[in-house]
C-alpha cells in the first residue's frame, strides 16, 4: 500500500501524561475541537521542527489534513440550538463553522503552505489520513503532511474528546 | 500515466434541474435569488438565496445525480457497482436534530448512498469546506492518472438550511442588496445557493474501451495552501496562484492556453481582490486577456458542493462554446483588472478552461479541463 511508504517523523496526542488543562486558541471558543486540533499539531510539529514559523523551503509544501467524524459537533450543536430558539448565532462560531479554519490556523502559525483537507473517516481514522497523506505527495502537490486525528466522542453531552498528529513525509525528505 | 476523462455528469441547482438547465441559467445570466420560504427568515439581516422550490432531501437529491452521472457515462449494473464513490459535503443533514443516541457523520451518508445508487464502496468523504468537491475530484484523479482506480464517482451536495445560513449572515459575509457582482464596484458579498452536482471520472482509455466518449478531459489539478490567515485569503492570493501553477504544469500548457476561467469569484470585496492578484500572479499578462466569469452571481454559493457545480457548467460551456456571464456585474473595479465577461454568453476560442475554488483555511484548488 502506498501509505506503507510513508515515515513517520513525529507523533503526539492530547491528553499525554500529565496533560490538565487544554490551551486555548485565541479567536476560537466553547467547543475543544479547535484547541486539540492546535495543541497537537503544534506538539507533533515541534518535536520535529523546533520552533515556528518554518521556512518557505522547509514549510510551503507541507499539507495539513484533518481526519474527524464528528467535526466540531459542540459548536455545531451550540448553533443548532441558538437558531431553534430564535437567537442571534454568535459571529466566531462562523469563522469556527469549518474545520478547515483550525487547519488554516495552524499552517499560518508554522507556515505550511501545502493542501488543506479535511476528511471524515469512511474507516480507520489513521489509515484514512495516512492514505490522503500519501496520494497528495505521490501526486506531487506535497512533500510532508501533518496528520490530526481528533474525535469529540460524547460531544453533545461534554464527555471526553481526543486527539493524535503525526507528521509523515516519504523516505528520505 | 493514464488520461483522465470525465464521462458522465449530472447537476440541480436554483437554476433548475439537469446539467442542461445550469448551462442554460448561466449563460444567461439568470440570478434566482429570492427570500427564503425553507426556514424562518425574519430575525436575519440578510433574507435572500437561490433556492430550487422543488428541492428533495439532500439525500436524496444525491442519490439522483449520482444516479444521472453514472447513466450518462453508460456505466452497466457492475461497472457502477465496482466504482468507489467520493462524496463532498458540510456533515450529516441536520445532524445536531437528528443525533439522538449518537452523533451522526458524513460518512453515514456516503454509505447510505453507495447502497442506494449501488457504486462500489465508499473512497473518501471530504469535509473541506468550499474546496471539498474539486479536492474529491482532485484525489479522484490522481488516483486514476496512476492506475489506483479506472473509474471514481465524485459527488457533492448542500441545500440552504437554516444553520448555515444563519452563520453567514452573523459573520457579514451576505449580500446586501440581493445580488453577487463578482469583481465589480459596489459588491457587498456573497449569497447562498442550492446544488448538488456528479461527475464520473474515469480513465479516458477506459471510456473508449467502452466504445464512448468522454465529454472532456481533467488534463490538470492543483492544490496550495495560503499558510496565511485561519480564515481570510492571502491578500496577493499566493496558495491559488500555487494550485493554478501546479494545474497548468500538469496540464503541460501555458496561460495562454487557457480559453476561460470560471473563478471562485463569491463577491465578497476581500476575496475577490486576492482572487484577481492570485490569477495575475499565476497567469502573467493573460490574466487580463482570458475571459473569466463566475457562476456564483447565478446559482449563487452552495459551499462544499460549488466547485462540483461549477466544473459541471465550466465542461458544458466549453462544449457548447459559449461562455456564461458574470450577472451582477455594475462596473470594473481598478483592484480586479480582469477580462470579465460582463455580457454575454461569448464565444470561446480555446479548448482549455480553468476552475479556480478557495476556502476557509487557506485551502485553494485549481482544475484544467480540454474539450474536444
Amino acid at each position: 500500500m502506498i501509505a506503507a511508504e510513508l515515515t513517520v517523523v513525529s507523533q503526539a496526542s492530547w491528553p499525554e501524561p500529565d496533560d490538565r488543562e487544554l490551551p486555548p486558541v485565541p479567536g476560537f471558543i466553547l467547543s475543544s475541537f479547535n484547541p486539540l486540533v492546535a495543541e497537537v499539531a503544534d506538539r507533533c510539529l515541534r518535536r520535529h521542527y523546533g520552533e515556528p514559523p518554518l521556512t518557505p523551503e522547509r514549510g510551503g509544501a507541507v499539507a495539513m489534513i484533518i481526519v474527524s467524524a464528528s467535526g466540531d459537533a459542540v459548536s455545531a450543536d451550540h448553533v443548532a440550538r441558538t437558531v431553534d430558539a430564535g437567537s442571534r448565532v454568535g459571529p466566531l462560531f462562523f469563522f469556527q463553522s469549518v474545520p478547515n479554519a483550525i487547519a488554516g490556523h495552524v499552517a499560518a502559525r508554522w507556515g505550511l503552505g501545502g493542501p488543506v483537507v479535511c476528511l471524515c473517516p469512511t474507516g480507520d481514522p489513521r489509515a484514512n489520513g495516512l492514505a490522503q497523506a500519501a496520494a497528495l505527495i505521490e501526486d506531487g502537490d506535497a512533500s510532508a503532511a501533518l496528520v490530526v486525528l481528533v474525535e469529540q466522542e460524547s460531544q453533545v453531552d461534554g464527555g471526553p474528546a481526543g486527539a493524535a498528529a503525526v507528521l509523515v513525509c516519504t523516505e528520505g525528505q | 500515466m493514464e488520461e483522465v476523462g470525465l464521462a458522465g455528469l449530472a447537476a440541480v441547482s436554483a437554476l433548475g434541474r439537469g446539467a442542461e438547465a445550469q448551462l442554460a441559467g448561466a449563460l444567461a445570466g439568470t440570478a434566482p435569488f429570492t427570500t427564503v420560504q425553507r426556514f424562518p427568515i425574519e430575525r436575519h439581516r440578510v433574507k435572500v438565496a437561490a433556492t430550487l422550490p422543488d428541492a428533495g432531501t439532500l439525500s436524496d437529491e444525491l442519490a439522483d445525480v449520482i444516479d444521472q452521472a453514472c447513466t450518462q457515462a453508460g456505466l452497466t449494473h457492475d461497472e457502477r457497482a465496482a466504482t468507489p464513490l467520493m462524496l463532498a459535503v458540510h456533515a450529516f443533514p441536520d445532524a445536531p436534530r437528528v443525533s439522538l443516541d449518537r452523533w451522526r457523520t458524513p460518512a453515514e451518508l456516503a454509505e447510505s448512498l453507495s447502497g442506494t445508487v449501488g457504486t462500489g464502496p465508499v473512497a473518501r468523504v471530504y469535509t473541506s469546506a468550499c474546496v471539498s468537491g474539486s479536492t474529491a475530484v482532485a484525489e479522484a484523479a490522481g488516483m486514476i492518472r496512476t492506475g489506483r482506480a479506472e473509474r471514481v464517482v465524485v459527488a457533492g451536495g448542500y441545500l440552504v438550511e437554516s444553520d448555515q445560513f444563519a452563520l453567514f449572515d452573523a459573520g457579514r459575509t451576505l449580500a446586501t442588496d440581493g445580488a453577487v457582482r463578482p469583481f465589480s464596484v459596489g459588491r457587498t458579498g456573497l449569497l447562498l445557493g442550492d446544488a448538488v452536482a456528479a461527475v464520473v471520472l474515469e480513465s479516458v482509455a477506459v471510456t473508449r474501451r467502452r466504445a464512448r466518449t468522454e465529454l472532456a478531459q481533467l488534463v490538470g489539478w492543483g492544490r496550495a495552501g495560503d499558510a496565511f490567515h485561519a480564515v481570510q485569503p492571502h491578500p496577493q492570493g499566493d496558495g491559488m496562484a500555487r494550485a493554478i501553477s501546479a494545474a497548468l504544469r500538469r496540464a503541460g500548457i501555458e496561460p495562454d492556453a487557457l480559453g476561460y476561467v470560471n473563478a471562485h469569484g463569491t463577491g465578497t470585496p476581500y476575496s475577490d481582490t486576492a482572487e484577481a492578484a492570485a490569477l495575475h500572479r499565476a497567469l502573467g499578462p493573460a490574466a487580463a486577456r482570458i475571459p473569466i466569469s463566475s457562476t456564483k452571481a447565478t446559482h449563487g454559493h452552495a459551499l462544499e458542493a460549488s466547485a462540483l457545480i461549477e466544473l459541471v457548467v465550466t465542461v458544458l460551456a466549453m462544449r457548447a462554446g459559449k461562455l456564461p456571464v458574470n450577472a451582477g456585474f455594475l462596473a470594473p473595479d481598478e483592484d480586479c483588472e480582469l477580462n470579465v465577461i460582463t455580457s454575454g454568453p461569448r464565444s470561446v476560442n480555446s479548448d482549455h478552461a480553468l476552475s479556480v475554488n478557495a476556502a476557509f483555511g487557506g485551502a485553494n484548488t485549481a482544475l484544467v479541463v480540454k474539450t474536444p
